[in-house]
């Protein structure tokens, strides 16, 4: 096998956002299946108002974030086994010269599919654990007659098994897709096909060129740096902005998740972007140019990425909640007015800044360790 | 110019520990252009990045026009790479989603040149400006490293068998056009290589065999590029 399963662990960015999408969803939908086995005990109009206000968040809730976290991890499927891909081509030329077919290969990558497994299983079951405090909290005013928690064979089924059995599947046809490179180039070593020419004419200093085509030269990069800072942007506002509307606990579960994701995201993110340019800061440094040029040059160029991810974040959690008082909730008494938050833009916004400047930061650290002699290891006698 | 003395270097921790240089002293004067000959393992390429400022040695000094670079914080290492160093390597190590216009304009901004587009030409590469490095062969890559080396107006050129991935005719024409732009220029060069033949061309000849210097002489007339045997 070309993959063994220490490699599904490096795949830590799907699991932990499986175990988010999968923690989510159950928990709502869960809630939501558990809520029809009551509707005929509901009797006022008023309850009924809020029965179906409650069906329509847990539905709302689950299809957004689920749809978006699963985006996201198919995304990130995509560039974990192209970079697999990348940074094996000379074991998978090897095998192809040796007479393996591209599917014999490819059929290994099924195992990509079990981070997903690992991932939506503690989803699962840690949203089984906090299923009664969740049923409590949502009926804090007792307004529902009391129901417990039951378990559901096909939510474990179309949140567990499925999702699992989906990205095996397409890890195998996205690795059949990219195994199409020739053999000679594989065993070359390194790809042609992942360097992005900066083709413009323009005049610009050397580091804006660097620059420029760092960023341009991996798009997968900007778009993770982007959901990374929407994710904070999002969660963090929305967690802020719904105290009046939902539970502390609600609020708390927001928070966590989206600093999870965010955290997550930046790291892989940045860890590639350093990891990928090593060779480039080596070389520079080799001829003179400074860590901090290095560091710029590397890493300064996703700003634009992180500034626009917040913004979309700020407006897609106002949107969100906007019709989520204005529509779901139009018929329930005593739910207050949704405004914009500026008190939360605020302090998502500078703790944001904080926090993604200290990554940086750290990660410029890392770059000025990068040895001038990293890429002559191999000529050393 | 440049002193080395008493230079030590080893690899490894303790119980693996491996000494490729052992007490290294060499003088290198201004304009000299000196060979460094020796077979694998003989320690040429450590003497290269301990003589380049790239390693530090364990043991020894460095000195340039008296300052010892061994003693030189990280900084000011780097200043001075910038400021006098410049390198070709066997494996180019061009910049590759930079075309070959940017990639020399690395190392030319470094010495605020911007009349690099000379040295692209001098090298034949004017048509080949806006190609990428993987679109060149390996002679023009190499090419490309020569020029981006030389736009930084270099006191010292080391080379790192730059010859060792190029076929015979385009070697050659390399070797030529470096020898030529010292002439012009009279800058110092540093090469190290196994192939006995260019040592030829050198005024200054060092021999290495296990990580000491075995023979060192001058030669009393230099051959071209042309003449040598490869």
């Amino acid at each position: 096998m070309v993959i063994g399963i220490k490699d599904i662990f490096k795949l830590i960015g799907i699991i932990i956002i499986s175990i988010c999408a999968v923690f989510v969803c159950t928990l709502f939908l869960n809630y939501n299946i558990d809520l029809q086995s009551i509707e005929n005990k509901i009797l006022s109009v008023e309850t009924k108002a809020l029965f179906d206000a409650l069906v329509m968040s847990g539905t709302v809730v689950s299809a957004v974030s689920g749809g978006c976290l699963l985006i996201t991890a198919v995304v990130m499927l995509c560039f974990y086994i192209k970079h697999y891909i990348d940074s094996h081509r000379k074991e998978l030329g090897i095998l192809k010269a040796l007479g393996y077919s591209n599917l014999r290969i490819s059929s290994g990558f099924w195992v990509f599919g079990l981070s997903v497994f690992f991932g939506s299983a503690v989803g699962f079951a840690g949203a089984h654990c906090l299923m009664p405090k969740f049923y409590s909290v949502q009926n804090e005013d007792k307004l529902l007659p009391e129901f417990e928690p039951g378990f559901h064979l096909e939510l474990f089924l179309s949140l567990v098994i499925l999702p699992t059995v989906i990205f095996a599947l397409m890890s195998v046809v996205y690795s059949l897709l990219k195994m199409k490179t020739p053999v000679l180039e594989l065993l070359r070593g390194k790809s042609v096909s992942k360097i992005k020419a900066v083709k413009d004419g323009k005049d610009l200093p050397f580091l804006k060129d660097i620059k420029r085509a760092t960023v341009r030269g991996r798009k997968s990069l900007v778009f993770f740096i982007a959901f990374a800072a929407f994710c904070y942007s999002a969660m963090v506002q929305m967690s802020f902005g719904i105290d009046e509307l939902a539970s502390e606990m609600m609020s708390f579960m927001i928070l966590g998740i989206g600093l999870t994701l965010a955290f997550v995201t930046l790291f892989i993110a940045v860890t590639t972007i350093v990891r990928s340019n090593a060779e480039s800061v080596s070389i520079m440094r080799v001829f003179g140019y400074s860590r901090k040029e290095c560091s710029v040059a590397v890493l300064s160029g996703y700003r634009p990425a992180a500034i626009v991810g917040f913004a979309v974040g700020t407006g897609y959690q106002y949107l969100l909640l906007k019709i989520a008082v204005e529509v779901v909730f139009k018929d329930i008494e005593n739910v207050p007015e949704f405004d914009f938050n500026l008190r939360a833009l605020i302090i998502a916004a500078v703790s944001f800044v904080i926090f993604y400047e200290v990554i940086m930061y750290l990660y410029s650290r890392k770059i000025g360790k990068i040895s001038v002699k990293e890429i002559m290891l191999d000529s050393v006698d | 110019m440049i002193k080395i003395e008493n230079v030590h270097k080893s690899y490894g921790a303790k119980d693996n520990k491996s000494e490729i240089l052992k007490g290294i002293s060499l003088d290198v004067k201004r304009g000299d252009f000196a060979v460094i000959l020796g077979a694998s393992g003989s320690g040429k390429s450590t003497l290269l990045n301990v003589a380049s400022g790239l390693e530090r040695p364990d043991s020894g000094s460095v000195l340039y026009d008296g300052e010892n670079i061994a003693a030189l914080t990280d900084e000011k290492l780097t200043a001075f790479r910038k400021r006098k160093i410049g390198f070709i390597f066997q494996q180019y190590y061009l910049l590759p989603n930079l075309n070959v216009d940017k990639n020399v304009k690395m190392g030319a901004e470094l010495a605020h040149n911007n009349d690099y587009a000379e040295v692209i030409a001098a090298l034949g590469l004017s048509e080949k400006r806006g190609k990428f490095p993987h679109e060149l062969s390996g002679g023009e890559q190499q090419r490309v490293s020569v020029a981006r080396a030389l736009a930084k107006k270099p006191e010292v050129l080391f080379l790192d068998e730059p010859t060792g991935a190029l076929d015979e005719e385009t070697g050659r024409s390399v070797l030529d056009y470096i020898c030529k732009l010292q002439d012009e220029l009279k800058f110092t060069i540093i090469m190290v290589t196994h192939n006995a033949n260019i040592a030829e061309m050198a005024k200054t000849v060092i021999r290495m065999n296990s990580g000491k210097i075995v023979e060192q002489y001058r030669n009393q007339t230099q051959k071209t590029a042309y003449e040598i045997g490869w």
